[in-house]
């Protein structure tokens, strides 16, 4: 678990990268683009963009609500955590609504959010390591010594 | 028309369906302003139905035009309309976002227009006799606005690059610079009119450019471009006539003498590039033909107005 949340933080990252790409340069309609996405990354996050995008191809609603909704599904299949899931929210209330300077600068904006929540996540992952490892000697030691 | 289905909203879908099914042969235009009645105009008189569009109904129609993303039609945006699949065209009107003085995009769209497409085909062959003789000559189709100038050209367009089997007339390379995607309609770069096989679109490209462009690399026997005006057209134009390509025209104005005093176009018409004048008028309906002059304004074919 703990070095799955960096790993998929960084693959978020990239979906994101990838999505300003296909907006920028392609203006590739974000029901197309999250099916590509989907094809890039693997699970769980894949499911995010291909719930998205298979809302989005059905109709009758929000691109904000089919976002929510993928989330909701999703989220709880991986390692990710509140202060992630509050970016991304945050991140469906502006998608599609804007003209393309300003999609890319929510995207920025999500991806910076996202890389201090990597490091975070990163900065936990040493220090438990560190602790996970020094219990183990601990426990080794106690052992020998209740064996003597 | 399923095209059309598919972007409506169910609410207002509800009330069209509700219509006699006669309808859909004749309808023109279908009028979506927000908090007003939805209006719609079959056979050039309009009609009111018993809907208020909501703002909903705005918001749903803009998210299918956009596929949900706004950032996808800047372009279609800035110009004020789109087409989608079908060649059928929605024009947009709403708050208006300026940036440096020009349009950069319309914010807040509250009118949506959408001009169903019909193709008529056949339309142009009564011209071949008067247009072709072992090659087809540089015409130019004038006529005031909705006299079919467009959908005459189109026609024109097809059926050069069919070919006519029947008269013996082989199939031709045709180039279409589509500045307001209106000849083709294209939906990303694909024609939504039957146009025959060998026609090349640039859509959506400034026409004087579109013309250099297609020559350079698409070596077109037949160039069509819609509503040549400004002066750089006429120069792209003298470019192409000289390069040995045929060109198909449309003008506004009521007749040749109008196109004459046109500034912008006298070098052209002084050189005597187009050999062939179709002016159309709509007194029978769009599309009617009331002259063909050639080049000299000799009259080739006039139409008998039958009086009483």
């Amino acid at each position: 678990m703990l070095h799955e949340r960096p790993r998929q933080l960084r693959q978020l990252k990239a979906a994101l990268q990838a999505l300003e790409a296909e907006i920028m340069y392609a203006h590739t309609p974000l029901s197309e683009a999250a099916l590509h996405i989907s094809k890039q990354i693997t699970l769980p996050l894949s499911k995010l963009f291909e719930q998205f995008a298979a809302k989005l191809q059905v109709g009758e609603t929000s691109v904000q609500q089919a976002w929510e909704e993928s989330l909701q599904e999703v989220w709880g299949t991986t390692a990710l955590k509140q202060g992630e899931l509050e970016i991304m929210r945050q991140f469906g209330e502006t998608l599609g609504q804007y003209d393309r300077h300003t999609q890319q600068k929510q995207i920025a904006l999500a991806l910076v959010h996202l890389e201090r929540e990597e490091a975070d996540a990163l900065e936990r992952q040493a220090r438990y390591e560190k602790m996970a490892k020094s219990l183990g000697v601990l426990a080794g030691l106690l052992l020998v010594i209740l064996l003597i | 028309m399923q095209a059309i289905w598919d972007i409506l909203p169910k609410t207002i879908a509800a009330i069209l369906r509700q219509q006699p099914p006669s309808w859909h042969e004749h309808v023109e235009e279908i009028r979506i302003r927000v908090l007003r009645p939805l209006e719609i105009i079959v056979k050039g008189t309009a009609q009111f139905l018993p809907y208020e569009v909501t703002r909903e109904d705005g918001m749903h129609l803009l998210n299918k035009l956009s596929q949900y993303s706004i950032y996808a039609i800047e372009e279609e945006l800035k110009r004020g309309f789109i087409t989608i699949q079908g060649g059928h065209r929605v024009g947009l009107a709403g708050k208006v976002v300026t940036e440096g003085g020009s349009v950069k995009a319309i914010h807040h769209v509250t009118s949506f227009n959408i001009r169903i497409a019909k193709q008529k085909i056949g339309i142009a062959e009564p011209l071949v006799p008067y247009v072709y003789d072992g090659r087809w000559h540089n015409t130019m189709i004038i006529g005031s606005p909705q006299t079919g100038k467009t959908t005459l050209l189109r026609d024109a367009a097809r059926m050069i690059s069919t070919g006519i089997l029947a008269r013996h007339i082989p199939s031709q390379k045709v180039g279409i610079v589509d500045e307001r995607s209106e000849i083709a309609g294209c939906v990303k770069g694909i024609p939504q009119f039957q146009l025959g096989n060998r026609v090349d679109v640039l859509d959506a490209c400034p026409k004087a450019e579109g013309m250099m462009m297609m020559i350079r690399s698409m070596s077109p026997d037949v160039l069509i471009v819609d509503e040549i005006g400004r002066s750089e057209d006429g120069a792209a134009i003298l470019e192409a006539v000289n390069a040995g390509v045929c060109i198909w025209t449309t003008v506004h104005g009521r007749n040749r003498k109008d196109v004459l005093q046109r500034p912008t176009l006298r070098p052209i018409m002084e050189q005597g590039v187009f050999e062939r004048f179709v002016e159309l008028t709509n007194e029978r309906g769009p599309g009617t033909v009331r002259c063909i002059t050639d080049a000299s304004g000799a009259v080739l074919y006039e139409r008998t107005v039958k009086s009483g």
